[in-house]
């Protein structure tokens, strides 16, 4: 009797002071993350090329330090908002000033032998001070809002001109997201969005028409101008001074609009227009943009539904798709795991989405609630992106896939904010009796 | 125990500046849309991967296999080709081949590439230009560059130039042996000759390996079998002389020239063995420059190709028959009466002089006709027929180059309802061969009456001369007696000393000869009063002999005769043969 109830008590009392945490969610991404280490494994194994164990080595020191975060109250980074916006700030510009050039840009500052990515931990820290801002004033009236974009656009803007097109899109949709749940009106962020929309429809619809039937070709023009429509409706609904914000609006799309279809058609070079719309058509340029595209859909298709089996895929073995590792790591395990494998990873995502979700529903407080709304945000982009890449359904942007993709600034991130969401759950309000 | 104290989470509370405010959920409106976003893109992705991975995956998996696998060839240069004294004839040597690709020339106009590599390539810009503007890549710029012309490109440093490094095959000897050799084309396929007949021992590698390739192009190792870079130096070996052959194409191109032929061709033939001293046919080809070559006649070696009615040069061997058929004697006389009636039609000697009876040698001597026609009179149909068979004609002579064409005869059946076949074959018309198979005919009467079979190959030799391979001859029948052969050689050597053979006299030699002066059938049928094709055999030493020399003029102008064109050939051929091989001068027979 005493021998058996003494583990127990012993294994409680150990477990206790994480016993709010949402395993599920933590199951999710540790499970990722070893897959990742795998899928990596089997990618480098045979070139030595980047370190495979530092993913693993990462990935442990990430668990532990999510574990430590579990259990420590995440009100108190309300308290450090702007010390947590400070450091960020701060670490973007060390970028500019000590950062190392790769890949064509300012990314990286070395410490010892590693190599940091500040605009990684950018995202949590502008997921912190968003979330602190809109706990302190929900986004429901435009200077609330006005204001959460003003505090992002220094960081956003850094990030911008480093330049880092992938990183800055996510904290796109971060803002956007957080906003959103921060009650904000729809119409605000349609409106928010409608200059760049306004671009796209212009750029793309009429040529796209053009294409199929060339007498088709001003309805993409009308297209274009409904839009506008909708948009000036929006904004004579959703704003406060209806004139002068309908007028705005309406003027800022048809200057986005021409101006976007002017660069295309006058400035920009046939190359970089290749690349912007290479995921459309990668077969027109088979060596050049599109080489990427077609070989990661090669592999993925390749893969069957089974797939060729770990460390078997040959489209992976013999190294046909460039920085598999990194942001092409999803076509390794389309090509050796099969349409099963990308299905499980899938639906793992969509399970730690899920609990994202169920925690931001019953955080105690709207600081916590828009911390895992913050970070849904941004995992769902980037794996809807990253995987959306690969399967030529988006342009190459250089967006990682959390917790599977190497890069070991991002994993530490990912794992820095699976505690503080875990804090989160952890440390809800519970029934107790 | 369970719950950290209320004095703990009191004391954390009140360190908050902003404690924790009731939470104004968003509306359940928006939960549902964030949720309805998330599954529509999960949907979304599940729907392309079930596309890629389902329905497109068959093809997928056939484009990925296509760009893994390439099949490597194993760089091994052709093995070389060298004459009986180990001359170097046919030899590879590494050529590049030049590719651009304007698609990558970046700064560079196709203009500016095409001004820089003008004076190196030794061709006009303009030119270059043109075929750069031709494609965006892919253009096979030049042909078999030198090391040191590629290297010349390589140091202007344009992106977008390619060298493809390859085997050329030189023939150092140019046009004297290509219609021996054959030759071999930029895809480095044997056309024609030796290249051909022997491109299983000339080409080292056997067959293409496939190998899994790399997305940076590298072939992995794995998969390649064992001795897959063997190399070796084993050089195949001509009968031919290069200096024999030489020297013989100077006095044919000459003499061709001389007597305004349409085409000449010699060949030399050491009738011990059937091994082929020399075999010049004119017009020919530099296998070097293939491509420049107009007439497509050129490439033919019509010494075993054509056929041609061989004339009078066919009567020793019909005596040598009647010989061993029995039918005659070497003392018989023939009643040469100038003109002879077969089945309604009459046969003329060439002089239409009636010599009444006559010595066989007097028959050869003066190559008549008549006395052919009464030679071959004296065996039966069947027999004679029989003996045309055995002697080969109608078949190949089993020469080892490749596209031999087989003689011509008549059917058994002709021969024996139509006599006038058998007489007009008696001097050599009515039936076609080739001049490599009359040289065959005529090695019997030089080496004591064996078939030999002719050829160009000794076999594969290594460098130090040691015999790795020698081809298997089957030994040659015995066709004739020797008693025969000498007696005819005798007979022949009277045709130079006393006959129609003049002109192929070599002083201080004893030569065997006949002549050969025959009309040339017509397309319309009938033949031709202008147009003849003159030959000349000649066999020597007449005390040992051992060479035959074979020389056919096709057209010459004028009033040509065998022994008047193609005896003058033979004669300087043998010249040219005694000295190469140092014949000694020649004995009377003993009495």
């Amino acid at each position: 009797m005493f021998q058996k109830s003494l583990p127990r008590i012993h294994w409680r009392s150990w477990i206790q002071p994480w016993e709010g945490m949402d395993w599920w969610l933590f199951a999710g991404t540790v499970a990722l993350m070893v897959l990742g280490g795998i899928m990596i494994y089997s990618v480098e194994h045979k070139q030595a090329v980047a370190d495979w164990s530092r993913h693993w080595i990462t990935g442990g020191v990430g668990i532990f330090l999510a574990l430590l975060i579990a259990r420590a109250r995440y009100e108190v980074l309300l308290q450090w908002r702007w010390l947590v916006y400070g450091i960020t700030v701060l670490g973007l510009l060390a970028v500019m000033f000590f950062g190392t050039e790769g890949l064509g840009a300012q990314r990286w500052i070395p410490i010892g032998p590693f190599y940091l990515q500040p605009s990684e931990f950018a995202k949590l820290g502008v997921i912190i001070t968003i979330a602190a801002l809109l706990h302190e004033r929900p986004a429901s009236t435009l200077p609330a809002m006005l204001r959460v974009l003003g505090v992002v656009a220094v960081p956003w803007l850094l990030i911008f001109l480093e330049p880092n097109l992938g990183t800055s899109l996510v904290f796109g949709a971060i803002t956007l997201g957080m906003l959103y749940w921060g009650n904000a009106n729809p119409g605000w962020l349609i409106l928010m969005l409608s200059p760049a929309f306004s671009a796209i429809i212009l750029g793309s619809t009429p040529n796209l028409l053009k294409n199929i039937q060339p007498a088709l070709e001003p309805f993409g023009i009308g297209i274009w101008l409904i839009w506008i429509l909708l948009v000036g409706i929006i904004a004579f609904r959703s704003l406060p001074w209806k004139r002068w914000g309908t007028f705005t609006a309406v003027v800022a799309n048809l200057i986005s609009g021409g101006l976007f279809r002017f660069l295309w058609e006058n400035v920009l070079r046939e190359y970089q227009k290749d690349r912007l719309t290479a995921f459309m058509h990668p077969e027109s340029d088979p060596l050049g943009s599109g080489y990427h595209l077609i070989q990661s859909r090669i592999a993925i298709g390749a893969g069957e539904l089974w797939g060729r089996g770990l460390y078997k895929g040959t489209q992976t073995q013999l190294n046909f798709i460039p920085e598999q590792h990194t942001d092409f790591i999803f076509t390794a395990i389309g090509e050796e795991l099969g349409f099963i494998g990308c299905i499980a990873v899938l639906a793992t995502f969509l399970l730690i989405c899920f609990r994202l979700l169920i925690i931001a529903q019953n955080a105690k407080d709207d600081f916590g609630s828009l911390i895992a709304v913050g970070i849904f945000s941004m995992w769902v982009f980037q794996a809807f992106v990253n995987i959306g890449m690969t399967i030529n359904l988006s342009p190459v942007t250089g967006i990682p896939l959390p917790f599977l993709s190497y890069g070991n600034t991002a994993l530490l991130m990912n794992f820095l904010a699976v505690g503080v969401v875990s804090s989160v759950a952890n440390h809800r309000q519970r029934l107790r009796f | 125990m369970r719950y950290p104290s209320e004095a703990s989470r009191r004391r954390s509370f009140r360190s908050i500046r902003f404690p924790a405010k009731p939470a104004t959920r968003p509306s359940v409106g928006r939960l549902r849309l964030v949720w309805g976003v998330l599954l529509l893109g999960v949907g979304l992705l599940s729907c392309n991967l079930v596309r890629l991975q389902v329905f497109q995956a068959a093809d997928l998996v056939e484009r990925a296999k296509q760009q893994q696998t390439t099949y490597l060839k194993p760089f091994a240069p052709r093995r070389p080709i060298v004459d009986r004294n180990g001359n170097v004839v046919a030899i590879d040597q590494p050529s590049i081949t030049l590719y651009a690709h304007p698609r990558y020339f970046g700064a560079f106009s196709t203009t500016e590439v095409a001004a820089k590599l003008a004076p190196i390539l030794d061709r006009p810009a303009a030119e270059l230009q043109q075929k750069l503007d031709s494609a965006k890549s892919g253009i096979r710029l030049a042909d078999s560059l030198s090391e040191d012309t590629a290297n010349r490109i390589k140091e202007l440093y344009i992106d977008g130039l390619d060298f493809t490094p390859s085997q050329q095959r030189l023939y150092p000897q140019q046009d004297v042996m290509a219609n021996i050799l054959g030759y071999v084309d930029v895809q480095q396929k044997s056309q024609g000759g030796v290249e051909f007949s022997y491109q299983h021992l000339l080409d080292r590698a056997a067959k293409a390996v496939r190998l899994n390739r790399t997305g940076m192009g590298t072939m992995l190792p794995e998969g390649v079998p064992n001795g897959f870079v063997h190399e070796d130096d084993l050089r195949l070996q001509l009968t031919i002389d290069n200096r024999i052959q030489r020297a013989v194409q100077g006095i044919l191109n000459r003499r061709v020239n001389e007597f305004g032929a349409k085409r000449g061709l010699v060949l030399v033939m050491d009738a011990q063995d059937g091994g082929m001293l020399a075999m010049v046919t004119n017009p020919t080809f530099d296998p070097n420059r293939y491509w420049d070559v107009k007439d497509m006649a050129s490439f033919k070696n019509w010494a075993l190709t054509d056929l041609y009615e061989p004339g009078s040069t066919f009567k020793p061997i019909n005596v040598a028959i009647a010989l061993e058929a029995g039918t005659i004697k070497l003392t018989d006389y023939f009643n040469d009466t100038g003109a002879v009636t077969v089945e309604g039609w009459t046969i003329n000697n060439s002089d239409n002089a009636a010599r009444g009876s006559i010595s066989l040698t007097d028959v050869m001597k003066y190559s008549s006709n008549v006395g052919m026609v009464r030679i071959a009179q004296t065996m039966k149909p069947s027999v004679y027929y029989s003996w045309l068979e055995r002697v080969g004609l109608g078949q190949t002579s089993e020469i080892d180059l490749p596209f031999e064409a087989p003689g011509y005869l008549k059917d058994r059946k002709t021969y024996m309802t139509s006599p006038i076949e058998a007489a007009t074959t008696a001097f050599g018309q009515g039936f076609a061969l080739t001049p490599i198979q009359l040289i065959k005919l005529h090695a019997m009467l030089a080496n004591g009456g064996r078939m030999v079979t002719p050829h160009v190959v000794r076999g594969l030799y290594d460098s130090q001369g040691k015999p790795h391979w020698q081809p298997q001859r089957s030994m040659p029948k015995q066709i004739f007696s020797p008693s025969h052969t000498n007696a005819i050689l005798r007979m022949m050597e009277a045709v130079v000393a006393e006959g129609t053979g003049k002109a192929a006299q070599v002083p201080g030699y004893r030569i065997a000869g006949k002549t050969g002066t025959a009309q040339k059938a017509t397309e319309s049928g009938g033949y031709s009063a202008s147009r003849f094709i003159t030959s000349f055999v000649g066999i020597f030493p007449v005390d040992n002999p051992r060479y035959v020399v074979l020389a056919v003029l096709d057209e010459p102008g004028g009033l040509a005769y065998g022994g008047t064109t193609a005896a003058p050939i033979v004669k300087e051929v043998i010249e040219v043969v005694a000295g190469v091989e140092k014949v000694p001068p020649s004995k009377a027979d003993p009495q």
